[in-house]
């Protein structure tokens, strides 16, 4: 190994395979719910069919008399334990088990455990619970002002200074109220040459990772070590570490590989209850939650989205303003982040002097919503994509110039008044318009099937500030090891970073040893999750590695070696210690510049580190007898900078369009009195092979993030965000009408064409 | 879920609203109803078994009678919980009586929920059942107003 | 999942001995790729359940002399698929297995199982009841034949005794008939049909001879429709006549179907005129 040379030596920007692949596919790939440990319970949780309603009486007699059951914990022995065992990222509102109320169906109320998990579940069938109903609330906008509250009091958990205001505010299911105002958009709206304003709205969706949500909690009573399938160990540590009272550094966190994550394994899922267990009965205590359970664990946000614009007669829109009703579910998670942070990128990548937004994240009686893959994103982008085309359409405007039109391009501000940079809106739409051949005449067909085309594009703002601490160990023959928080969860992140530390120190990457996650060796990272690892742990990574090659450059000039020389790594290290001995451990650590928002005006001259931008196209059947779509062809373009790992790049581009899809066209979480009917997938359909459009191309436009290591940024979620209002907008090309509700499915295209037609059918 | 319908038996509306505030008598008309007791005149206990082609299932019943508006209207509430398996089952019902001639017509409405494990993947199950009961609790009512001129009061 | 006992036949009369006419609870279990998702969801809880998993000579596809196809009741699905014999005489049944659930499925599942499942959401049954089929069951008191048209009574109710199997199916000579089985989804391309259609047509030059078309999964049970064969029989099969016979189809099935009624419908008519058009140009099954 040779100290860093100016000339690019080739691991950032080469399609490295996957440094894991051959473990994972070979069955050999170490992961949580593979894990046994001596003495080891197993519990199975016992949850709520009430979806309001207060907690009176639990039996336990039945349940206890099943042989094998060695004991069933409620909210009486969690308080013993936890005296104060209310937990979550932005609020403190969710109990480790239930304590006075229960908020939805499905939520945990006692746990059974048992050497044997067919024990404990059918112990748990037998637990009676005794509630007192109350009424329910399920509708986000019905929430904001319905005499139903869900919790009585806010209660904001401090980690975000910006949600301290909301301390005891009570007797309200608004949990956030996020205001951002810009210009004068009352006036703008009077002198308008149009207005036009449209509502529309998105569905309870959900990760589904073929790995479901699993930890395993085993502690002496001094400390504690939580085995997790999580993107978040350091919060973890720091939150258990709260719960129980004790320093961080009694808490040992340790992530092996996830089974997908998508941003439903963040935070606080089952690390508290286990660990509350494990205190209770003093042995390692596992809970493994089956597939129909992530139903009750965590969502994605339904929502209402009203925007309204005003444009001028040729097309410019000189003001915008969004209304967003958040369906956040019974316990906040991370929900008011998502109003918040994906809240003001509401009005689009346009350039827009006039704006106001109000984002409300609502309390409601329905399973949590929290982070899922575009954070909120793909349901702005859903409204205003599918508003420009309405509006595009309305004026006789082609979509594409009616976009490029209005389009913010760098150097110009935000709506937060953020100026832009690096934000390759334009570009991507340019390239995308050459790959769906734009300005060539578009057959649309005669016969009962009739063709369409579609486009849309969104962007992301990297969530901020956060911060990534990285350690590079040199050793004493050579080779290299990483300690990073950055859990990978099938986004190749063990591989972009190996990269990264590849290129400071001029090897290969696939010699690199990435150390995963473990609170008591690997450093402090915010969390893996709205594509800031390649930004952020990236920078620390390459910063670490750089430190390593300093203090390399410094023993050899300590040992006199001359500049240049290119002495062999161990032979500084035998020279130095004698023998084969001793590290170089360098550090690195990064937290990007940010100036926080004014509370009322949502305005803020740095509001992040990077833009994430993604486009889609797509073209598309529609068979006018029955309602079915079909996509021929999605186009999707993104600007993340510049690639890593490009091949890495053009599967996250195109997984996350395939998620998408999925949320857009096939699946609903359905409901009946606040309890899922849907809990499986035989019931709840994610795409599969034959589901894929026949022809799908990904591809990122050629630029580079100037703040990002090498030039990257986050690339993970920029898939996710045109696809939605890209599909609605190809099938009004196709058959003339506007769906503005997900999930498109023939059902809802069919009962659309026949009330276009005059002829509405009625159910 | 939602269930609604009519009933039309040739018999007076007073005979038709003392037969079915009967609980015995209202028992009877479904299919299943077993140890029904009365714990006061307006709240009962019941074992309800029922079962999808080779599938059983027992709920254990609570049925509390909310409103009586002799001879016109009648009010329930039911909740229970299935034996065996998490599951909650909880049902309101609306009756109105009227009178067309020498028959009563008999409208009524129940909004039913099942939550739980049951209700969480039992559903579809659950729902046909529903409808078959429907249909069999008609036809054992008829039947019950064409056998006697006037049923047990 | 409740605990349970699960006991081993090593032939059909020993299952059946092992079976309770009185108990339910007891049941047999082949593949069991259906049956495990009822315990999983918790619907339904064994006490015993005999696997049909040792039985020999229950799983194979023959021919016979006149045309016609046996196969036993214990052949999995994917063996069905990949069969020769299947593939030249019975098209139509290849064509719906590829559709069906998904391979891992196959290759476990059998047909017996299938039939006797009597879940109103499946593939197979429309078409065998489009081709005539009939099933032979063995029970305590003997054997009996009965038409697949007649096997399958309602909500996962089927005419089979809580001590009876099914031993195997017999699919009748075909006669050049040309048959074809539609399937609707309305979410992912691999999932429970919304509505299937399966036809089966004797055409002789350019009239329809005898007409069979079966109604699935939107019903509670497969439905032939009784009124296309009066409507199809003795006329030529053009585009109107097909057209009518998908609104005749909706009109009969009106009262019958699940779910949201008008968009039934208009699936029901769309989907019965495409099935008649795939019947009619399809090959048929080679004469025999």
């Amino acid at each position: 190994m040779t100290p860093r040379t100016p000339a690019p030596s080739g691991q950032v920007g080469r399609s490295v395979p996957r440094l894991e692949a051959v473990a994972k596919v070979t069955g050999r790939a170490e992961y949580v719910h593979h894990m046994r440990l001596p003495g080891m319970l197993v519990g199975k949780v016992v949850r709520s069919t009430v979806a309001h309603g207060r907690l009176k009486s639990i039996d336990l007699d039945e349940a206890r008399k099943v042989p094998g059951v060695h004991r069933i914990v409620t909210r009486d022995d969690i308080l013993k334990v936890i005296p104060d065992p209310y937990y979550g990222p932005a609020f403190h509102d969710q109990p480790i088990l239930a304590i006075d109320k229960v908020r939805y169906v499905g939520e945990p109320v006692a746990v059974v455990l048992a050497g044997d998990p067919h024990v404990a579940e059918q112990a748990a069938q037998l637990v009676a619970v005794d509630y007192e109903e109350l009424p329910a609330v399920f509708d986000e906008v019905e929430a904001a002002d319905s005499p139903v509250i869900v919790h009585e009091e806010l209660k904001p958990a401090g980690t975000f200074p910006d949600l301290k205001h909301l301390h005891g505010v009570r007797d309200t299911n608004i949990a956030l109220d996020f205001r951002l105002c810009r210009g004068d958009p009352d006036k703008a709206f009077a002198e308008a040459d149009h207005v036009f304003e449209h509502t529309f709205r998105t569905q309870q969706v959900l990760h589904l990772p073929l790995e479901p949500y699993v930890s395993l909690a085993e502690t002496n009573g001094l400390s504690m070590t939580i085995h997790t399938a999580s993107q978040s160990p350091s919060f973890v540590r720091l939150e258990i570490a709260r719960l129980l009272g004790w320093p961080e550094n009694r808490v040992r966190v340790q992530v092996p590989f996830l089974g997908g994550g998508f941003g439903g394994k963040l935070y606080i899922k089952l690390e508290a209850l286990v660990a509350a267990l494990a205190l209770i009965v003093m042995r390692p205590v596992k809970i493994a939650l089956t597939m129909e359970e992530q139903f009750y664990t965590l969502t994605k946000h339904a929502s209402t989205l009203r925007i309204k614009s005003a444009v001028s007669s040729d097309g410019r829109v000189t003001a915008r303003e969004c209304e967003i009703w958040w369906n956040g579910g019974a316990y906040a998670d991370i929900g008011p982040r998502v109003s918040q942070k994906s809240g003001f990128t509401a009005p689009g990548p346009y350039d827009i002097d006039n704006v106001k937004i109000a984002s409300y994240a609502l309390y409601t009686n329905l399973p949590p919503a929290g982070a899922l893959r575009g954070f909120g994103i793909p349901q702005l982008v859903w409204a205003y994509e599918s508003h420009s085309d309405l509006i595009a359409r309305a004026l006789d405007i082609d979509p594409l110039a009616f976009r490029r039109k209005n389009l913010l391009r760098n150097g110009r501000p935000q709506a937060t008044g953020t100026l832009v940079q690096d934000m390759g809106a334009d570009a991507c739409l340019d390239r995308l318009a050459a790959l769906m051949n734009w300005e060539a005449p578009f057959d649309r067909g005669t016969s009962p099937v009739r063709r369409g085309r579609g486009i849309a594009v969104g962007f992301k703002a990297s969530i901020s500030p956060t911060t990534s601490v990285a350690v590079v160990n040199v050793s004493a023959d050579g080779s290299c090891t990483l300690y990073c928080g950055t859990v990978d969860m099938g986004q190749g992140s063990d591989t972009a970073m190996a990269q990264i530390v590849a290129e400071v120190l001029n090897i290969p990457a696939e010699t690199v040893r990435v150390v995963h996650s473990d609170t008591d060796v690997t450093p402090y990272d915010m969390a893996t999750l709205g594509s800031r690892s390649t930004f952020h742990m990236g920078h620390a990574v390459k910063l670490a590695a750089e430190d390593a090659c300093q203090k390399l450059e410094a023993l050899a000039a300590e040992l006199g070696v001359p500049r240049g020389r290119n002495l062999p790594t161990r032979e500084l290290f035998l020279r130095k210690y004698k023998m084969q001995a001793g590290n170089i451990i360098g550090t690195g650590s990064f937290i990007p510049p940010y100036t926080s928002p004014d509370h009322d005006t949502g305005q803020s001259d740095n509001i992040t580190p990077f833009w994430m931008v993604g486009a889609t196209g797509v073209e598309l059947e529609v068979d006018t007898e029955t309602g079915h779509v079909r996509i021929l062809k999605m186009i999707n373009v993104a600007d993340v900078g510049r690639s890593i790992n490009p091949r890495i790049v053009e599967t996250q581009l195109s997984g996350a369009a395939i998620m998408q899809l999925g949320f857009t066209t096939t699946e609903k979480m359905e409901f009946d009195a606040g309890q899922v009917t849907n809990a499986s997938l035989a019931d709840y359909k994610i795409p599969g092979f034959l589901d894929l459009p026949a022809t799908t191309v990904s591809e990122v436009v050629d630029t580079h993030q100037r703040n990002g290591p090498f030039g990257a940024k986050g690339a993970g979620e920029s898939g996710t965000f045109g696809v939605s209002p890209a599909i609605a907008n190809a099938i009004e090309d196709a058959v003339g009408v506007r769906i503005t509700s997900l999930p498109i499915t023939p059902e809802v295209v069919y009962h659309a064409l026949c009330a276009a037609r005059s002829e509405p059918i009625e159910d | 879920m939602k269930v609604s319908g009519q009933i039309r038996v040739r018999a007076p509306r007073e005979a038709v609203f003392n037969a079915l505030q009967d609980a015995p008598f209202f028992a009877s008309c479904i299919d299943g109803v077993r140890q029904l007791t009365e714990i006061d005149p307006a709240h009962y206990n019941a074992i309800l078994e029922t079962a999808v082609a080779y599938m059983k299932f027992r709920f254990k019943l609570l049925i509390e009678v909310t409103r009586k508006r002799p001879p016109s209207e009648l009010e329930a509430r039911l909740e229970g919980t299935a034996l065996g398996i998490v599951g909650r089952l909880t049902a309101t019902s609306t009756t109105r009586l009227t009178q067309e001639a020498d028959e009563t017509n008999i409208e009524y409405e129940i909004e039913a929920a099942l939550t739980g494990k049951l209700g969480s993947l039992g559903q579809p199950l659950l729902r046909s059942k529903a409808k078959e009961m429907e249909r069999e609790f008609a036809s054992r009512l008829r039947a019950a107003f064409e056998r006697t001129p006037e049923p047990p009061s | 999942m409740t605990p349970f006992e699960i006991v081993e036949a090593r032939s059909l009369r020993e299952a059946v001995g092992m079976l309770d006419p009185e108990d339910a609870s007891v049941r047999p279990i082949a593949g069991g790729t259906a049956l495990m998702l009822m315990m999983k969801a918790g619907v339904f809880r064994p006490t015993r359940l005999v696997s049909l998993r040792l039985v020999r000579g229950c799983s194979d596809v023959h021919v016979e002399a006149d045309g016609g196809v046996r196969i036993g009741a214990l052949t999995p699905l994917a063996t069905l698929e990949h069969s020769h014999a299947i593939q030249h005489l019975l098209p139509v049944i290849g064509s719906t297995l590829r559709m069906l659930s998904n391979v891992r499925v196959r290759n476990v599942a059998t047909v017996g199982g299938s039939l006797a499942h009597g879940d109103p959401h499946m593939d197979l049954p429309p078409v065998l009841i489009a081709l005539g089929a009939s099933v032979r069951v063995v029970g305590r008191g003997g054997e009996r034949v009965i038409p697949v048209a007649d096997l399958l009574t309602g909500y996962f109710e089927t005419q089979l005794a809580t001590d009876e199997l099914i031993s195997e199916l017999i699919i009748p000579r075909q006669n050049g008939r040309r048959s074809a089985y539609l399937k609707c989804t309305t979410r992912a391309r691999h999932d429970w049909p919304t509505l299937g259609v399966a036809v089966s047509l004797a055409v002789d030059g350019d009239c329809v001879r005898e007409a069979t078309v079966v109604a699935s999964a939107a019903t509670k049970r497969p439905m032939r429709i009784e009124t296309l064969r009066t409507l199809l029989v003795g006329q030529r099969p053009d585009a109107k006549l097909l057209r009518t016979a998908g609104e005749a189809a909706a009109a009969a099935l009106t009262g019958e179907l699940q779910g949201a009624a008008a968009y039934m419908q208009q699936l029901v008519r769309v989907y019965v005129e495409r099935a008649l058009r795939q019947a009619l140009n399809s090959e048929g099954g080679a004469l025999q």
